[in-house]
């Protein structure tokens, strides 16, 4: 389980994160909802150690992050984090250079599932490539859990499909995710838990299906009582 | 130790196509160079002889021989070497500062790498002095080829003996290449001190940004001061200590700082690193 308690984080005088607190099961998708500038990405860094926090604490099954702790959880920025200049093959290869729990055959699989050209320079690739690069990067190490920074924003609909494709198949079942994003149309049927942020501070943590089956709202309706009153 | 060594790896990699532009610009510089002055030198030494009709002793006599100086002065062989330097200065800088610029920050990933994060930082500094040592080793491998050159073009009436001993008492080269090995450990040493201070320097401005431009120059000051401390107490006590006991004195200040350098790298990229 990965949890966060009672985060703060201020950038200069501004308080992006007001203390946030969640958990996110493993075998479950968690989503973190917000309009732009709530502090999502931030919360994601910040459980990357990517940025320092002022208070608070974050736990991956119970332990604060360490070197180690990177076998384990992965980060999928909104943009990827490998050299313009590197073939696809490179940038795969780097990856199994320093992973212990590099998977060459779910490597291979996603290559051809998103129908991907190793000898394709990074920096030629199309936003929707460059976006399934960056997944497949992630989705083939062996981590039990993976962290989302908008994988569908700015994307094609037919790349997105692609992608969400990737959320019902095997390659996350058992694994715990957590996506944020600020347009839950494309994704409202495959996550399991909800997370409102607003503000940086969590305003409703709910199960999706719960609400479904016993109000019989959707993350939508859910989400006009909350931002809109 | 296996992730620090594919860091290098990876590190010397990026710089390579640069590095070997900057190698390929020495070599070609300083050979065409050697051609030139030397070629130079002998048509106006033939032309003079032959319009004031005076023998070849003679001219030796009133304007002296060819000196090798002049080769070592020129700008053809010093332009490349104040290039490279000048080019490495700013890649000291650069080898950071790149991972953050850019639409796809490589940051992220070094940060996320299953290894200790100051073997980002040991990476860096070892390929910084690895760029360093293969252009002072090319350099090194360069003279004799250019004296043999212009030695060759050079008729030997109008030759000195030449012997390596004398680019000491040129300039750059003097401190490229100390006479003494405990100058050179020296000379370098403090090279990689320098780099390993500015680095961390850096790492306080990417931890905490424009305040960290503060912290950085503080840090550097202070690191300086304490470098200096050895110094200036022989200055204030002449002869107070025996010059073991500077050497020593010397020595620990020289651990105090790059210990400090590499402790408060590891910590700020463990605890305050922005991405």
């Amino acid at each position: 389980m990965i949890e966060v308690k009672n985060v703060k984080k201020k950038y200069g005088k501004k308080q992006v994160l007001s203390g946030l607190s969640f958990t996110a099961d493993k075998g479950e998708i968690t989503c973190l909802i917000g309009i732009n500038g709530v502090g999502k990405t931030t919360i994601m860094k910040a459980i990357m150690a990517l940025i320092p926090i002022n208070s608070g604490e974050i736990l991956i099954d119970g332990e604060k992050i360490r070197k180690e702790s990177f076998e384990k959880v992965t980060f999928i920025p909104d943009s990827l984090a490998m050299l313009p200049k590197m073939r696809i093959r490179d940038a795969i290869e780097f990856m199994a250079d320093f992973y212990k729990n590099w998977n060459p055959k779910r490597a291979e699989e996603l290559m051809q599932f998103f129908k991907l050209d190793t000898t394709d320079r990074i920096a030629d690739l199309s936003k929707g490539n460059m976006a399934k690069v960056n997944l497949l990067l992630g989705l083939a190490l062996d981590v039990d859990y993976l962290l989302m920074d908008e994988p569908f924003s700015g994307i094609d609909i037919f790349s997105r499909e692609q992608i969400a494709e990737v959320f019902t198949s095997h390659l996350i079942e058992d694994r715990g995710v957590i996506i944020t994003t600020h347009e839950i149309n494309d994704i409202e049927h495959l996550i399991d838990k909800a997370v409102l942020i607003d503000n940086g501070a969590v305003i409703k943590e709910f199960r999706v299906e719960e609400v479904r089956e016993q109000e019989g709202k959707s993350v939508i309706d859910i989400m006009r009582e909350v931002y809109l009153g | 130790m296996k992730s620090f060594l594919k860091l290098v790896n990876f590190e010397l990699n990026r710089f390579f196509k640069l590095y070997f532009i900057l190698m390929g610009l020495t070599i070609v510089s300083q050979i065409v160079g050697a051609f030139i002055v030397a070629i130079v030198y002998m048509n106006d030494a033939e032309r003079i002889i032959y319009e004031r009709q005076i023998s070849s002793s003679q001219y030796i006599e009133e304007y002296g021989v060819f000196s090798f100086f002049n080769y070592f002065n020129s700008g053809w062989f010093l332009m490349p070497i104040i290039f490279c330097i000048a080019l490495l200065i700013l890649y000291v800088f650069f080898i950071w500062y790149r991972d953050w610029l850019g639409k796809n920050t490589f940051i992220y990933r070094l940060l996320m790498l299953p290894a200790n994060r100051v073997n980002i930082y040991f990476a860096k500094l070892t390929t910084i002095m690895m760029l360093v040592f293969g252009l002072v080793g090319l350099q090194l491998l360069m003279l004799p080829v250019e004296v043999k050159i212009i030695k060759s073009l050079v008729s030997e009436d109008f030759q000195t003996s030449f012997s390596f001993n004398e680019i000491h008492h040129l300039p750059i080269l003097s401190w490229l290449y100390p006479v003494r090995f405990t100058e050179f450990v020296m000379m370098y040493g403090i090279g990689l001190i320098l780099v390993a201070v500015i680095f961390t320097a850096i790492l306080f401005e990417r931890s905490y940004r424009l305040k960290g431009i503060f912290f950085a120059i503080v840090y550097g000051i202070l690191s300086f001061c304490v470098f200096m401390v050895p110094l200036l107490l022989n200055s204030f006590y002449t002869n107070y200590f025996y010059p073991n006991e500077l050497l020593v004195l010397q020595l620990v200040a020289t651990i105090i700082v790059l210990g400090s350098a590499i402790w408060i790298a590891n910590h700020l990229l463990k605890h305050k690193i922005r991405v």
